[in-house]
């Protein structure tokens, strides 16, 4: 299990971590979520001890490992651009772990062979990493980190580099590829789905700092402040200014009518976006604009009026500087 | 055959898309002509090195000059003198450069130092050697370095270095910093991740960068000539120019010695080009 406790980086003047805690039990699945530039990945390269943190401490299975170089701490890194090594083949490139700690040539032949079989790159185990495709290439790296079994896999973006098609795929292969090493796993990433998808528990960071660290379903259904809950979710969060406190109404939770209704407003269809299963709608009330998720088939015509309600319990508060209004 | 002016126009078409072959047969003819030159006198007998009309083929081959040059053993003290400083300068400064380089490709700096160093490093570069000879040479006396070819080491060593810290840093720069990392989280200290990893991916950026500092080396005469005096630690062209006395030049022997002295950077380049073209178009992206 890996724990972090108040570690803070800086790069000059500037706080690229603040006095960040967070811990992962035994098998977890932790993703760190937000925006370039927001200290996700400088946290990750701190667990790596790739950069040492100005304040704090890392602990990895009861261990102080704050100030080790990266190769006492047994974690596996997936990096964002694979960084594979160009002139090895993809055998020497999953074998190297092993290779580095002088296990037996015969035993690392065999452990690649398994591996390899494993993430499906028998085939390619002779070849350079240049003739190999980014989809190949990723599982090469990711087979390079399962080798040894390491106590923790760190990954930084590692399907950003991949079209859109083979990143969902390549996300549930790596969820149930984690689910059955069972090794702790932080995940960077700055795609709200696949911090949805994947984690067992997002902790949503800007500015250096954390903003929530909870369940996905937590994180979702009870934003802590107005930046999360535009952050997660997509279409993001409608969040409108009323009365001195700002309202916040996920799409789904947007009913909108064609005719007057009790409790409804007024508003002019800004546009209408058909997604095959489903139909976004945005409607202009005037000041802002609201975007509600309806059923697929819906239609509206530019301009024409309907008129939108919020579904009462799904109402979510927060206050003038952002924060949650406990219900 | 009348042409229309469509077929001149061809025509003409035709003949200048052959003038950049011209030119560069051309080109290699003006190259090649004084290495030629030295070839034939260097198999010509004395008389005919400089008769008139210059026989450029038909001459009586003779290797009488070579020898004259190689026999006598001087030639061949130098030639080995001008092998041993070569190989020992380059591989000193490439011991000295390449970790310099990449410190200063990889390691932050201080903000006032950073950028400057590797300025301090060039600028050595854009004073014309000569100013430095007088110093060197007071230095060397000093310490009982001069007639030695330990010393022309060093100096030729101190010389090659800022090229040797230029070159390389552009080329440890170009290699990704996650791939070392990458190694270093799979188990490698720094140095390892070095030797193993990205030292191997620099292979051609070496290879140029070693040619350069050999052929510099190797041809290298103002140092040489000022800072040894005596026969022991003379090297090849300083003992090509010796061969021009107040009495009489020897030609041939001074040509065969010439001929000779090519060859080994002409095997070198040679041995090294399929790194030496790659090389040099990689450090020319950065640095």
């Amino acid at each position: 299990m890996l724990e972090i406790t108040g570690i803070t980086k800086r790069f000059g003047a500037r706080e690229a971590v603040s006095a960040v805690s967070l811990s992962a039990c035994a098998g977890e699945f932790v993703v760190l979520l937000g925006p370039s530039g927001c200290g996700n990945t400088t946290l990750m390269r701190m667990i790596a001890g790739l950069e040492t943190p100005d304040e704090g401490t890392i602990r990895l299975c009861g261990e102080d490992i704050t100030r080790r170089d990266p190769r006492e701490r047994d974690i596996a890194m997936v990096f964002q651009n694979y960084a594979l090594y160009p002139h090895m083949t993809i055998a020497q490139n999953i074998g190297y772990p092993l290779r580095v700690r002088k296990r037996p040539a015969a035993e690392i032949e065999a452990e690649v062979k398994k591996v390899a079989a494993r993430l499906g790159l028998s085939g390619l185990l002779a070849n350079l990493p240049r003739q190999l495709s980014g989809g190949e290439r990723q599982r090469a790296a990711l087979a390079r980190a399962i080798i040894r079994r390491p106590k923790a896999f760190l990954m930084d973006e590692p399907l950003s580099n991949l079209d859109a098609r083979l990143r969902v795929e390549m996300r549930a292969e790596l969820k149930h590829l984690q689910h059955e090493l069972k090794i702790v796993t932080i995940y960077v990433t700055h795609d709200q789905a696949e911090a949805m998808t994947l984690a067992h528990r997002i902790a949503v960071m800007r500015d250096g700092k954390i903003q929530q660290f909870d369940t996905p379903a937590n994180v979702y259904q009870r934003p802590l402040n107005t930046f999360v809950a535009q952050f997660v979710g997509s279409p993001s969060m409608n969040l409108i200014q009323r009365d001195g406190v700002i309202l916040g109404v996920r799409p789904e939770d947007v009913q909108l009518s064609a005719s007057a209704q009790a409790g409804a407003s007024p508003g002019r269809i800004y546009v209408t976006e058909e997604m095959g299963n489903e139909t976004i709608v945005v409607v202009s009330d005037g000041s802002s604009q609201i975007t509600a998720r309806c059923p697929a088939g819906a239609r509206f015509e530019f301009d024409s009026t309907v008129w939108y309600r919020f579904k009462p319990d799904k109402v979510h508060r927060f206050d003038s500087s952002g924060a949650r209004i406990p219900d | 055959m009348k042409r229309t002016r469509a077929g001149w126009y061809e025509a003409a078409r035709k003949a200048a898309a052959l003038v950049p072959y011209l030119a560069a047969v051309a080109a290699v003819f003006i190259a090649l002509a004084p290495v030629y030159w030295l070839l034939t006198i260097s198999l010509k007998r004395e008389v005919d090195q400089f008769a008139y009309p210059p026989q450029w083929i038909g001459f009586t081959a003779t290797l009488e000059h070579y020898r004259d040059a190689f026999a006598g053993g001087s030639f061949a003290a130098y030639f080995e003198n001008s092998v041993l400083l070569a190989a020992i300068s380059t591989l000193a400064a490439l011991a000295i450069g390449v970790p310099a380089a990449y410190g200063l490709a990889r390691f932050e700096w201080p903000r006032q130092w950073d950028h400057r160093i590797g300025d301090w490093i060039l600028s050595t570069r854009m004073l014309p050697p000569i100013v430095t000879i007088v110093p060197l040479f007071l230095m060397l006396r000093q310490a009982r370095l001069l007639n030695s070819l330990t010393g022309l080491a060093i100096v030729y060593t101190g010389f090659n270095l800022p090229f040797v810290v230029w070159m390389m840093r552009g080329f440890f720069e170009e290699v990704p910093k996650e791939i070392e990392e990458a190694a270093m989280l799979d188990g490698e200290s720094r140095a390892g991740a070095l030797l193993r990893i990205v030292l191997p991916l620099v292979r051609p950026g070496l290879a140029a960068t070693a040619v350069f500092c050999l052929v510099v080396a190797w041809n290298e005469f103002l140092f040489a000539l000022i800072l040894t005096q005596t026969e022991a630690a003379m090297t090849l062209p300083v003992g090509i120019a010796s061969r021009v006395t107040q009495y009489e030049i020897k030609w041939g022997a001074m040509s065969a010695a010439g001929v000779v002295a090519m060859i080994p950077v002409l095997v070198f380049a040679a041995a090294a080009q399929k790194y030496l073209v790659r090389g040099l178009s990689l450090g020319a992206v950065k640095g």
